[in-house]
């Protein structure tokens, strides 16, 4: 019986865990749509949109793939692509065009 | 506390090596855009203004609702199997399928908008890139409710459990993948300027 008991609290526990990730998630999507919206659009915005961005993919690959209870080497993959992706969507935004 | 990590991703190895090649393929795409507009800089901010950015937000919270609600009926399989638990993992499910539904509809919109003002895939660089992508991923998406509508019936029947589970955790990550997609996609062709 408290093996049962335990094992709905920690299910309590993941899931109010994954919701709170959720919020995040979609309060950082309002974040991003009310910058591109309202073109509240300069260097340091960009710089912090795409910081965010980086933040809502490494939770999808933390929270929602489960990935954060797996060996590094395959943890490590989709966050080094979607930290080069960025690194060179930045690179592109902000060298100056000759 | 020291957690052991497990030596393997959830689900099948194989949809993992999918995965990682279709994030690569993706990510080959967005960064040809974004060198793409540095040559074009001005078409491509003239052009990212005549998409709606309202689309790209519903979409995105569309995609990431979906997403949860495939982590939950997940999470309820590994932790308890009742009859009442397997139908509301199943009903999960197939809400997950529906936001993905909404998600294409949302699309279909859009795509229908654009040809009516004129816009294809030869407009312009902007617009190539704007079709591919959203086309490429449009297929993801319809693929993925496919794989999600096998694991609803499979839930619904009672067919993973605690111990045996890995088909479920092989289509949901297929789904993660198609909103990790998206994440990056959204700002890239809606936002950035």
């Amino acid at each position: 019986m408290d093996c049962f008991v335990s094992i709905d609290l920690h299910n309590k526990v993941i899931m109010k865990k994954i919701t709170i990730i959720w919020s995040v998630l979609i309060a950082l999507t309002v974040f991003a749509f009310v910058l591109g919206y309202f073109k509240i659009l300069n260097n340091f915005f960009i710089f912090l949109l795409l910081v965010t961005t980086f933040l809502k993919g490494q939770l999808i690959i933390d929270y929602f793939m489960n990935l954060r209870e797996v060996q590094l080497k395959y943890r490590i993959l989709p966050t080094i692509w979607i930290v080069v992706v960025l690194v060179l969507v930045s690179i592109a935004y902000y060298l100056p065009v000759t | 506390m020291n957690k052991i990590k497990k030596l393997y991703p959830p689900g099948d190895f194989g949809v993992w090596i999918i995965i990682y090649i279709e994030l690569i393929t993706f990510g080959l795409f967005f960064i040809g855009f974004t060198f793409s507009r540095r040559a074009q800089i001005e078409i491509f901010n003239s052009s990212q203004l005549l998409l709606d950015q309202r689309f790209g937000l519903v979409n995105t919270i569309l995609l990431l609702t979906s997403s949860y609600f495939i982590v939950k009926a997940t999470q309820i399989i590994k932790s308890i199997n009742t009859k009442e638990s397997f139908q509301q993992a199943s009903n999960y499910i197939i809400s997950a399928i529906g936001l993905g539904g909404v998600f294409l509809i949302i699309k279909i919109i859009e795509f229908t908008d654009k040809y009516e003002q004129g816009i294809n895939l030869s407009t312009n660089t902007f617009f190539m890139f704007y079709f591919i992508l959203t086309m490429f991923h449009f297929m993801h998406v319809v693929l993925g409710m496919i794989i999600l509508f096998n694991l609803y019936n499979n839930t619904k029947n009672g067919l993973y459990t605690i111990e045996q589970h890995r088909g479920l955790e092989s289509g949901a990550s297929y789904w993660h993948m198609v909103d990790l997609l998206w994440i990056v996609l959204f700002p890239l062709i809606y936002i950035i300027r």
